[in-house]
């Protein structure tokens, strides 16, 4: 019998081990859309920091590479091996919370836990976690979250990206070390709520890091009490959207708080698309015939006298921009008011997939910029697309932005990408396009947060580093994992 | 390469899942979601142990890249089949938007044809299904009983062979709870409606149709017809959920536009109470009810069970966190309490302490296939106990007699 598979099987017990090619093969993907599929040689299920210890000196005495996955919902290629060949980490069964205190307001969970469950839970008590995680937080983890620096899943606006909140995270080092972090780096602090003391932040070297430096195994976030008011509120915007998008949000911050929890900017291609015009039946049919960019915010307040404040200075710079307020129930096309009330912020995205009929899948290039550049990115989108038309064509594939999202006080974050056909044939073209305009983002100044395979080796490759600061990532990667074992070739480390 | 032909009819389902993964755990609370698939947490849980793993490797069969094994036959069949993943697959919770890849599959069409080319090939079905199968070819039942001795459970009724309204009795009640048939019977009587039944009846078909033997599942549907015709019937009435979806919706699709209305029990009592032809009595007590998946996701009857209930004066219906849509699964279905009954009992347990929680002593169903594996579960765990009982027999306890 191989030596580490038993190795393996000791470490978590043979039922949750897998070597058979159809499980494997379930592994060799996230949801990135023209990658091909790369199969690990063993998958294994943990269930607790323990488990992922043991399996991690495994690893390093066999000098066999591990992937941690949490969801699986990378779109750049972050969940599955870059080179054929060793271990998957699935650590969707560490699903527990382990305590919620109130008093503290955090909440400490297995990072295995979906950003739903975590929040449904939050919610029944009156609490959330502020940003929600990314938009397919029905399925991506905490661990995968504060992996990406996630945002997208509600409350960007308000809370910025999901990383902000972690106040202690517990990591499985790179030769199977077990590390506090945060606030429970100190033996006497009994209960996590901040990650700014003892010294230097060390706990944000593995908050975006994409799996690199080590595998999350717990982390306490800080929690916030839902607020008992809100408005929601969508908006057609004269063109070009984009940049009266742009001068509405920069009105708002520099206005101050005015409790914009969440707000987006779609396209015009993007409503055309979602009234129908790609395939036989209209997704948001009381947006059929727009030709214009929509805006919509979603405001929190604690009181209806606050709420009603708020609104009514949000709503004059929406209308001095030119904006006009679509009804405010759903049916009147109101997306604002699905997005939070009825979760559709966990959901945000899926749209995407089979917008042009089946088989029609995403590859992102999604990123952030500042607010006021955000015009800026979009006219660079026109230009590439002009400049590859040829080659879009040849694919059968569409390019843009579909939506921007306003993400904590200075930046906005933009969905931008290619929507392409997931065929054998296409893939090596796709790949070409996909990477072509990563390459574009990164030159115009956009700063990539999910980076997974792609992105990140993009950034390498592009050479968005300067030697210095590539050396110091070579020399963290090399001091925590000298064996090259957690997630190699990603940042091509 | 090995080729799925029925999967590759369907191939665009395959192609169109996005790989998001909410089918294996979604949490939603404004649509009451609370978890999806039963199988994660009750097998080792590797990705195709739920929908997404199980597209993601058909579709690598379906690539050439890797080919159908016993061992992914075995993970195919570890699925009831309850149709919660297609419940909350890009649904957006609204009718007014409508997320494109919520109208490109149909999860359980998917893994039933995946089962039919598996039997086909020779890896499918499980060892005790094809028991099962066999003995349903022989006897026409899947529970290893003689045919001749289904309709003890009518013994001192008058039954009639002709009547609008036909009982479809199935195999789970008559064989292992033969007072659920009687007390539908009996509660249909007191409403005035006297139904026709038929010891010529087959089963239905269903186990045939979820592990995969088509075959044999046309078989019976066509001589089941026969009956329906001899009895000159407008209306057939099942009780068994299973036999429902199977009458209801497979029946159409094997043997063309039926020419009779296919109605659940639940559906034709609340009718019947409607009408003001059933009176019951009154008496405090709090239940809960399990939907179970081929009454209500699989045909949408959520409402008339709960209109029965609640038409009973002085019962006060608590749901359960996960209830109508987002139910779990009693773990029973798609053949897998037959080939894993450890499974299903321990999926069952899952849903007993859901049950219990409500503070409800008694739990209500209209399956007795699901009634059987809650009870099961129940039995051998004294700290889950809830007293598991059909609607039908609900109600006959409280018939007020005349």
């Amino acid at each position: 019998m191989d030596k580490v598979l038993r190795a393996l099987e000791d470490a978590v017990g043979s039922d949750y081990v897998s070597v058979e090619d159809f499980v494997l093969y379930t592994y060799s993907r996230g949801i990135e859309g023209a990658l091909e599929e790369v199969m690990p040689e063993y998958v294994v299920r943990v269930k607790s920091t323990d488990e992922v210890s043991k399996v991690v000196k495994v690893a390093n005495r066999y000098k066999v590479p591990i992937v941690p996955r949490g969801g699986g919902c990378c779109l750049m290629g972050g969940s599955k091996p870059i080179e054929k060949g060793g271990i998957v980490m699935d650590l969707t069964g560490m699903n527990r919370i382990i305590d919620i205190n109130l008093e503290a307001m955090t909440a400490a969970v297995e990072c295995g836990i979906t950003w739903a469950k975590l929040n449904t839970l939050l919610f029944e008590k009156g609490y959330y976690t502020g940003t929600l995680g990314p938009g397919s937080g029905m399925s991506a983890t905490v661990g995968g979250g504060l992996s990406h620096h996630s945002v997208g899943g509600g409350g960007a606006a308000m809370y910025g990206t999901c990383s902000e909140h972690c106040v202690a995270l517990e990591v499985v080092l790179p030769q199977g070390d077990v590390v506090q972090t945060g606030s429970n780096a100190s033996i006497y602090i009994k209960e996590s709520f901040c990650r700014f003391g003892l010294g230097p932040d060390i706990l944000s070297i593995f908050l975006g890091d994409n799996g690199i430096f080590g595998i999350k195994t717990k982390a306490t976030l800080e929690i916030f009490p839902r607020p008992d008011y809100h408005e929601c509120k969508t908006f057609l915007l004269e063109n070009p959207g984009d940049v009266n998008a742009a001068k509405i949000w920069l009105e708002w911050r520099r206005m101050g708080s005015l409790g914009i929890y969440d707000s987006q900017y779609l396209p015009p291609l993007t409503v055309v698309a979602y009234s129908g015009f790609l395939t036989e039946f209209p997704f948001i049919p009381a947006w059929k015939g727009i030709d214009k960019g929509i805006l919509w915010y979603t405001i929190e307040a604690y009181t209806e006298e606050e709420l009603e404040e708020k609104v009514k200075l949000a709503d004059e710079v929406v209308r001095r921009h030119g904006g006009e307020e679509l009804g405010e129930k759903i049916e009147d096309g109101n997306i604002a008011r699905w997005h939070y009330e009825k979760h559709g912020f966990w959901q945000n995205w899926h749209a995407l997939w089979n917008i042009a009929g089946p088989g029609c899948v995403p590859c992102s290039t999604e990123h952030h910029v500042p607010i006021h550049r955000m015009p800026d990115m979009f006219r660079a989108f026109e230009k590439w697309e002009e400049e590859n038309r040829s080659l879009l064509e040849k694919a059968g594939a569409f390019s843009g932005v579909s939506t921007a999202i306003l993400c904590g006080h200075t930046a906005v974050e933009v969905d931008s990408g290619l929507v392409v056909w997931d065929r054998p044939e296409l893939r090596s073209l796709n790949k070409q396009l996909w990477i072509n305009q990563m390459h574009m983002v990164i030159r115009n100044g956009g700063m990539p947060y999910m980076t997974g395979e792609l992105y990140s080796q993009s950034l390498v490759d592009a050479a968005a580093f300067p030697e210095p600061y590539f050396e110091l990532l070579r020399t963290l990667k090399r001091t925590l994992d000298p064996n090259g074992i957690i997630s190699p070739g990603k940042y091509r480390l | 390469m090995v080729e799925l032909r029925h999967v590759k009819a369907l191939s665009s389902m395959a192609q169109s899942c996005s790989g998001i993964g909410d089918c294996r755990t979604a949490y939603r609370q404004a649509l009451g979601w609370y978890g999806v698939c039963p199988m994660v947490d009750h097998t080792p849980g590797f990705e195709p142990y739920y929908a997404r793993g199980k597209i993601r490797a058909i579709r690598g069969i379906l690539e050439g890249k890797i080919e159908p094994s016993e061992g992914f036959a075995r993970v195919m069949y570890h699925c009831t089949t309850c149709g919660a993943c297609k419940a909350v697959c890009h649904v957006s919770g609204v009718a007014q938007i409508t997320w494109p890849t919520s109208k490109y599959i149909d999860h359980t069409r998917l893994f039933e044809a995946v089962r039919t080319d598996l039997v086909e090939l020779g890896l499918g079905p499980m060892p005790r299904h094809r028991e099962i199968l066999d003995w349903a070819r022989r006897e026409h039942n899947p529970y290893m009983e003689k045919h001749e001795d289904k309709f003890r459970w009518a013994s001192g009724r008058e039954l009639r062979s002709r009547a609008d309204v036909f009982f479809f009795t199935g195999c789970t009640g008559p064989y292992r709870m033969p007072a659920v048939c009687q007390d539908v019977y009996d509660v249909a009587a007191a409403a005035g409606v006297s139904l026709a039944v038929s010891p010529d009846e087959w089963c239905c078909g269903s186990i045939a149709l979820r592990v995969g033997d088509r075959g044999l599942a046309e078989t019976l549907a066509r001589h089941n017809l026969e009956v329906f015709e001899k009895a000159e019937a407008k209306t057939i009435v099942t009780h068994c959920a299973g036999c429902y979806r199977t009458i209801k919706k497979d029946y159409p699709e094997i043997l063309g536009e039926l020419p009779f209305e296919v109605l659940h029990v639940t559906e034709l009592l609340a009718r019947l109470v409607e009408d003001g032809r059933l009176e019951l009595t009154e008496g405090e007590l709090t239940v809960t009810y399990h939907d179970p998946c081929h009454l209500g996701r699989h045909c949408e009857v959520y409402e008339e069970p709960r209109r029965l209930i609640g038409s009973a004066p002085g019962v006060k219906l608590v749901e359960m966190k996960r209830n109508r849509s987002g139910a779990l699964c009693c773990g029973a279905g798609g053949g897998v309490k037959s080939a894993f009954p450890e499974l299903a009992l321990s999926i069952a347990r899952e849903r007993l302490a859901q049950a219990k929680e409500t503070g409800a002593r008694l739990l209500l169903s209209a399956c007795p296939f699901c009634e059987r594996n809650l009870s099961d579960a129940g039995a051998a765990n004294p700290s889950l106990k809830v007293q598991v009982k059909d609607v039908s027999s609900f109600l006959k306890e409280r018939l007020k007699m005349k």
